[in-house]
């Protein structure tokens, strides 16, 4: 490790030295006049100091990945390469400084290289957790029955094992919470956004929009402890009781409206945004023809953003189902399947979680039921997310 | 008060003035656009305003149906009637006001809706027909109206953005008529078009006169003296000339006007 900063430091100092270099030996080959040169110095040191630290940074990239593979050693002939390619990429890019060298577009090039190295990076971290995941998720199969898995409506893991492990009142409990948070959100948020893109003068909408975007701004512990506190039992108190649904201050309602809480910044600002972006014009064509303003906004305005709307909505969808940390504080821990909003459930992702923590064996079928789950709802909210694409993508043409 | 607008009424409909405008002046937070404007539209004609950008013509035009209530900062003084009616008068309701005077604007904006909604529009907010049949019967007249009924009979369920500019621009025209307005304002309509959909539109226009008092902005000065009878010349908001188009084209009183139609200025 400590050879690899070293390494690191070497190429950044020959960098640093090669930019230098290649502006001054670009300024002395153009003879002081720089309109002589087909690229300037600056382009020239762009293009030597890309050369001098990519290559052996892929090297570097290259060669850890071999010695992982190998489980050998680095050992000196490899930092001879890596240094060896920084001084010849150096080199050769301070010889090809001419008159008519075109630095600019071998830059470019360097340039294209490292954007989509980037762009695959990207692509490969969500290929590697779901190949991760499903490597793990095939292994559980193999000591559980895939039906009870998907079937059984009981979840109840044991120490000693036999235990029951379907994912039916997880799921129950994920999509009930997260149905109250968003028929909570929704509206609200959608409201909200209309009213401050429409109605709300400039100075309101100056101080109230990034108020309300502070609400995402809160940690969801934050809103967990909230609903711990101050909801769940003012819930109970008020409502639960009273109207004889039981006496439990963690709830399915009590989680769910508070991430509705949660999810009202995100439903607002999106919606805030594609509304701004119906153009003023059709708004005219509206009221010109004698509308009224919630009828433009109705008939016009919300029919033109409407697929908008919907990625808003289902991004928030796909934000609720994934939700962990409200729901541990505010719904419980225990997988039921019941439908009565007050009372205790839990969610696939706190079970993920417990599961994980617990101090069973990590090859038994309590632990690796967290990979099948996980990847269950990795697939749920993928799902969500293309038809979201997909529902943007369709309807995107219809004004403009 | 009564008496004096009844009076009004009485003069306008003698010499068939159709909307008369007095000492209007428009501001713009602190921007003065429009300075003391003066002018009678007639009833049954073409009236176009030219003058060079910016010279306050479409904010007058946007004056007569109370569009400019939708800019916060737009202050509208003076006096308009519309039959003897004063517009700015509390009393009236300019949601009914824009029913009455229909409005198409520069760039075709059809509503992302099938043909036949973008028509049936302003007819279904205004409650104009009683059954389905009706509003058919609406949609049709209003389409032929705008000459656009062959084209689009075909395809009244296809959306109203898949047509071409100048079809959008006339599918325009056709929902402004289906409300039956009494005027129509038109914010430089072939601006965004070819000549040949110009042509189309112009023609139109042409039609529209036997039933509607149409107001054109333009800045094609030739569209000027090919569609209207009347012609009124904004120059850094001033109404500088208003006159026959005939006069105004080959003998302009004030040099300004001159000047711009023979395209020293602007």
């Amino acid at each position: 490790m400590q050879s690899l900063t070293t390494l690191l430091f070497v190429i950044l100092a020959l960098a640093v030295a090669g930019y230098f270099l290649a502006k001054s030996r670009a300024l002395q080959v153009a003879g002081g006049d720089i309109r002589g040169l087909v690229s300037l110095p600056s382009q020239h040191a762009l293009n030597t100091v890309l050369s001098t630290v990519i290559p052996p940074l892929a090297a570097i990239l290259l060669i850890s990945l071999y010695l992982r593979l190998t489980d050998g050693n680095g050992s000196w002939f490899f930092t001879l390469v890596v240094i060896g390619l920084a001084v010849t990429g150096m080199a050769l890019s301070l010889i090809g400084i001419k008159q008519q060298a075109r630095a600019r577009t071998f830059a470019e090039r360097w340039i294209m290289g490292l954007l989509i190295f980037a762009s695959t990076i990207a692509i490969m971290t969500t290929v590697g957790i779901v190949l991760s995941m499903l490597s793990e998720t095939i292994n559980f199969f193999g000591q559980y029955d895939w039906r009870r898995f998907f079937f059984s409506t009981e979840f109840t893991p044991r120490f000693q094992g036999d235990s029951e492990l379907g994912i039916l009142p997880l799921l129950w409990g994920t999509l009930y919470v997260s149905f109250i948070a968003l028929s909570f959100a929704v509206p609200i948020g959608l409201f909200a956004a209309i009213y401050l893109s429409e109605y709300a003068g400039h100075r309101l909408r100056s101080v109230a929009k990034p108020a309300i975007e502070v609400l995402a701004g809160i940690p969801t512990i934050v809103y967990g402890l909230f609903a711990l506190f101050i909801v769940g039992p003012g819930l109970r108190d008020y409502f639960a009781q009273p109207m004889g649904f039981g006496d439990s201050a963690i709830s399915v309602m009590t989680a769910g409206l508070v991430m509705g809480i949660m999810l009202i910044p995100f439903v607002s600002s999106l919606s805030d945004d594609i509304i701004n972006a119906v153009p003023q014009s059709m708004r005219d064509g509206s009221l010109g023809l004698g509308a009224t303003k919630s009828e433009t906004i109705r008939q016009v305005v919300i029919p033109a953003a409407l697929p908008g709307i919907i990625g808003a909505g289902l991004l928030a969808t796909s934000r609720a189902i994934g939700e962990t940390m409200i729901v541990v504080l505010g719904a419980g821990a225990a997988a039921k399947l019941s439908l009565n909003p007050f009372e205790a459930m839990t969610t696939v992702t706190v079970k993920i979680v417990s599961q994980l923590t617990g101090d069973t064996d990590f090859a038994s079928p309590e632990t690796l039921v967290a990979f099948a789950l996980g990847l269950t709802l990795f697939v749920i909210t993928l799902g969500l997310n293309v038809f979201a694409l997909y529902i943007v993508r369709k309807y995107r043409e219809q004004y403009e | 008060m009564e008496d004096l607008t009844q009076m009004d009424r009485a003069m306008s409909t003698q010499q068939d003035i159709k909307i008369s405008a007095k000492n209007v002046q428009v501001y713009y937070d602190k921007n003065h656009a429009i300075k003391d404007v003066n002018v009678e539209i007639a009833d049954k004609t073409v009236t176009a305003f030219i003058g060079p950008s910016g010279c306050g013509k479409s904010t007058f035009l946007r004056c007569i149906n109370r569009m400019n209530d939708t800019i916060d900062i737009c202050r509208v003084e003076g006096d308009i009637r519309i039959d003897g009616e004063d517009i700015y008068d509390p009393k009236v309701d300019p949601v009914q006001l824009r029913a009455k005077v229909g409005m198409v604007f520069q760039k075709p904006n059809p509503f992302p809706k099938s043909i036949y909604d973008n028509v049936a529009y302003g007819p279904k907010i205004h409650g104009l027909s009683r059954n389905k049949a009706e509003l058919d019967e609406i949609v049709e007249k209003s389409l032929r109206k705008a000459a656009l009924w062959n084209e689009a009979k075909d395809r009244l369920d296809a959306p109203g953005t898949g047509l071409s500019g100048g079809q959008q621009q006339r599918l325009c025209i056709a929902r402004a008529i289906a409300t039956a307005p009494e005027v129509l304002l038109m914010d430089e309509p072939c601006s965004a078009l070819d000549p040949i959909a110009t042509a189309q539109v112009e023609e139109l226009i042409d039609e529209l006169r036997q039933s509607y008092s149409v107001v054109i902005v333009t800045h094609s000065m030739q569209q000027a003296a090919r569609v209207s009878q009347k012609t009124a010349f904004f120059h850094l908001g001033n109404l500088v000339e208003y006159d026959d188009t005939d006069k105004i084209f080959t003998n302009p009183e004030d040099p300004r006007t001159e000047s711009y139609i023979s395209g020293r200025i602007g």
